[in-house]
């Protein structure tokens, strides 16, 4: 720490240069060889990152993808090779000031346990010396983001929290101090499917607002077409077997390794690529609790449905009613089927798929983030939609393949 | 019994007892913090350096082994009769179990917890004074514990040095055996000991309490 200032203003701008879509995180020939060991764990990594996006790297287990992360913020420092962040070699400067620039979140989420999940959130601010006001501040808004409301959550410790709330609380430990560049190790690695479900989908729709530039190393495919903006599929020693866009890498795997990698169903895989909200949902008979139940009957009869979805004041569904429901004396809210297979806009329609699947109604209902009625899908949506991306794709290809490549790269 | 009581209603033993108790109390406490201290720095640099892990970890161990009777003796050609060789004796006795139990207390703290303050920028001294040491604390606050307990059984040997303490009054019962009061004395000072290990337990169950941090007591 002998000149605290000088690497401080150094980085201070970090990601304020570099405008959206140019690289942002560039990898030159970095390698990595672990002592003792012949081969090296990281082969002279290439890569370019582009602001704002989500890049995942994907491979086998012992690919390397993690030690090619973890060079980024040297918690592993690289054998040979250059990193360049926003036009700067971040190779060799001070690297604690350099990960305070960085957001980190592990799979073990390492949320410090003997201290509360406000001073966690709180880690990077009070590093960088920020004044107790501005960091109460940024604490709450942080907790409010990631959807623990902080009056309830700031006080507590970290045990006190299920796996799906620490993950969230490193989650906004990370973007504490609003670092433009967040790297991800299997963030969600360690967490039952349905709150990851939920957790991939709660950040997506966070990083479609704070646009960060973000590494994120997963071992699971599907993961990576979910999340990646760009996928980057690693085979051993961090050899890039392709770089694509998630889209690209189903529907034109580069080599052998990719296709054995993405695996088969590929196109059951493209239903995760796209979400809830970029299809039309249909329009359900609803209902909402304070209207006069003769009036719920009169349009129930009227209409050609087979049941009414029946909304809370906060128009969030609550049950399926059938005629015979609406015409019983009990309580509307004690009759009729529970409205369950909820999905927000944010899901892929893979989820949207499954939610139907379980339900037994056989249609999910769209939800915004407040859990207020959008919208139905049923299967025909979805199949419709997987036309209509083949449709598109095979329209791009065939475009592709009409121009001529070499005149192309010249004009 | 009655002859024990009789034995503590006297105002002379009464007075004898209590300050031999402080005597003792000091004895036990100065090895104690010295070996705190000392053990603190050994037990972070064997966790820190594997090559020294061992070295110190065995040298620490060796002290617990030798005869405490012996150790008391071979420290009077170098520091004389008193409590300076009692205290020296005594400080190398405690530091096994704290060196011992801040290793393995460093060692239970969570590498994950280490890494993601690595990776938010916290340097290594940062790391060790605000994430390592608070989590490794239980386990090392035991060690201080038991090398406390230790401490206060062992003073009692210091009395042979000529030391202070309430090994004194074990040892006056000792030598008189089988004269009249010999048995109240031995007892008299037994019972002072275990009476005070006690309290040095509850004094440590307090300051459990009191520097644990909440989020990780047990």
């Amino acid at each position: 720490m002998s000149n605290a200032t000088s690497p401080e203003t150094e980085i201070a701008s970090l990601g304020e240069e570099t405008p959206p879509g140019q690289t942002m995180i560039e990898l030159k020939d970095l390698t990595k060889r672990f002592p003792g060991q012949e081969t090296p764990a990281v082969d002279r990594l290439n890569l370019e990152i582009p602001k704002g996006e989500i890049v995942v790297f994907v491979g086998p287990s012992g690919c390397g993808k993690t030690t090619s992360l973890k060079m980024i913020n040297r918690i592993i420092e690289p054998s040979s090779g250059n990193i360049i962040m926003d036009g700067q070699d971040v190779t060799s400067i001070d690297p604690n000031q350099l990960r305070r620039r960085i957001g980190y979140v592990i799979q073990q989420i390492g949320l410090f346990p003997h201290i509360r999940v406000g001073d966690n959130v709180a880690t990077v601010p009070n590093l960088l010396g920020w004044d107790r006001e501005r960091t109460t501040a940024r604490v709450d808004e942080l907790l409010d983001v990631v959807g623990l409301p902080p009056d309830q959550y700031r006080e507590r410790f970290p045990k006190e929290l299920s796996g799906g709330q620490r993950q969230r609380v490193g989650v906004a430990r990370a973007l504490a101090a609003d670092p433009p560049v967040l790297l991800m190790d299997e963030p969600f690695g360690a967490i039952d499917p349905i709150t990851r479900t939920r957790l991939q989908n709660e950040f997506l729709r966070l990083q479609s607002e704070l646009q960060k530039t973000i590494c994120f190393v997963t071992h699971d495919i599907d993961e990576a077409i979910k999340m990646g903006d760009r996928i980057a599929i690693l085979r051993e020693g961090s050899r890039v077997a392709q770089f694509a866009t998630p889209e690209e890498i189903l529907t034109n795997p580069a080599n052998e390794f990719v296709e054995d990698f993405v695996g088969t169903g590929a196109t059951l895989k493209r239903l995760k690529l796209t979400r809830v909200r970029e299809v039309e949902p249909t329009e359900a008979l609803v209902g909402t609790v304070d209207e006069d139940r003769a009036e719920l009957r009169r349009r129930f009869d009227e209409s050609e449905w087979t049941a009414m979805l029946l909304l809370d004041e906060q128009r969030r569904p609550l049950q399926w009613l059938r005629g015979t429901d609406l015409r019983s004396s009990r309580p509307l809210t004690e009759v009729g089927l529970r409205a369950r297979a909820t999905v927000e806009e944010q899901a892929t329609l893979s989820d949207a798929l499954e939610e139907m699947l379980l339900g037994a109604a056989g249609v999910a209902i769209v939800v915004d983030r407040r859990g207020a009625y959008q919208g139905l899908l049923d299967v025909d949506d979805i199949i419709t939609a997987i036309q209509t991306m083949r449709d598109a794709t095979a329209e791009f290809y065939r475009a592709a393949k009409l121009v001529d490549p070499e005149a192309e790269a010249g004009a | 019994m009655a002859f024990f009581t009789e034995y503590l209603a006297d105002p002379s033993t009464q007075r004898e007892l209590l300050s031999q108790t402080a005597e003792h109390i000091y004895l036990t406490a100065v090895p104690v913090l010295i070996a705190v201290i000392l053990g603190l720095g050994l037990g972070i640099t064997a966790h820190r350096s594997p090559q020294l892990r061992s070295p110190i970890l065995s040298v620490v161990s060796t002290f617990l082994t030798i005869p405490s009777l012996a150790l008391f003796a071979l420290l009077i050609p170098i520091v004389g009769i008193g409590a300076t060789p009692a205290i020296i004796a005594l400080t190398l006795y405690a530091l096994l179990p704290i060196v011992r139990n801040t290793v393995s207390g460093l060692f239970s703290v969570d590498r994950a917890v280490v890494e993601s303050a690595k990776g938010m920028g916290m340097s290594a001294t940062m790391r060790l004074w605000k994430i390592e040491l608070p989590n490794a604390w239980p386990v090392m606050l035991a060690g201080v514990r038991v090398a406390t307990l230790l401490t206060v059984g062992i003073a009692a040997i210091a009395a042979l040095v000529g030391g202070p303490g309430l090994g004194q009054e074990i040892f006056t019962g000792i030598r008189r055996i089988p004269a009249a009061g010999s048995l109240e004395s031995l007892l008299g000072g037994t019972v002072a000991i275990v009476l005070l290990a006690i309290l040095f337990d509850l004094l440590y169950l307090a300051i459990g309490r009191l520097t644990i941090p909440r989020g990780i007591r047990e």
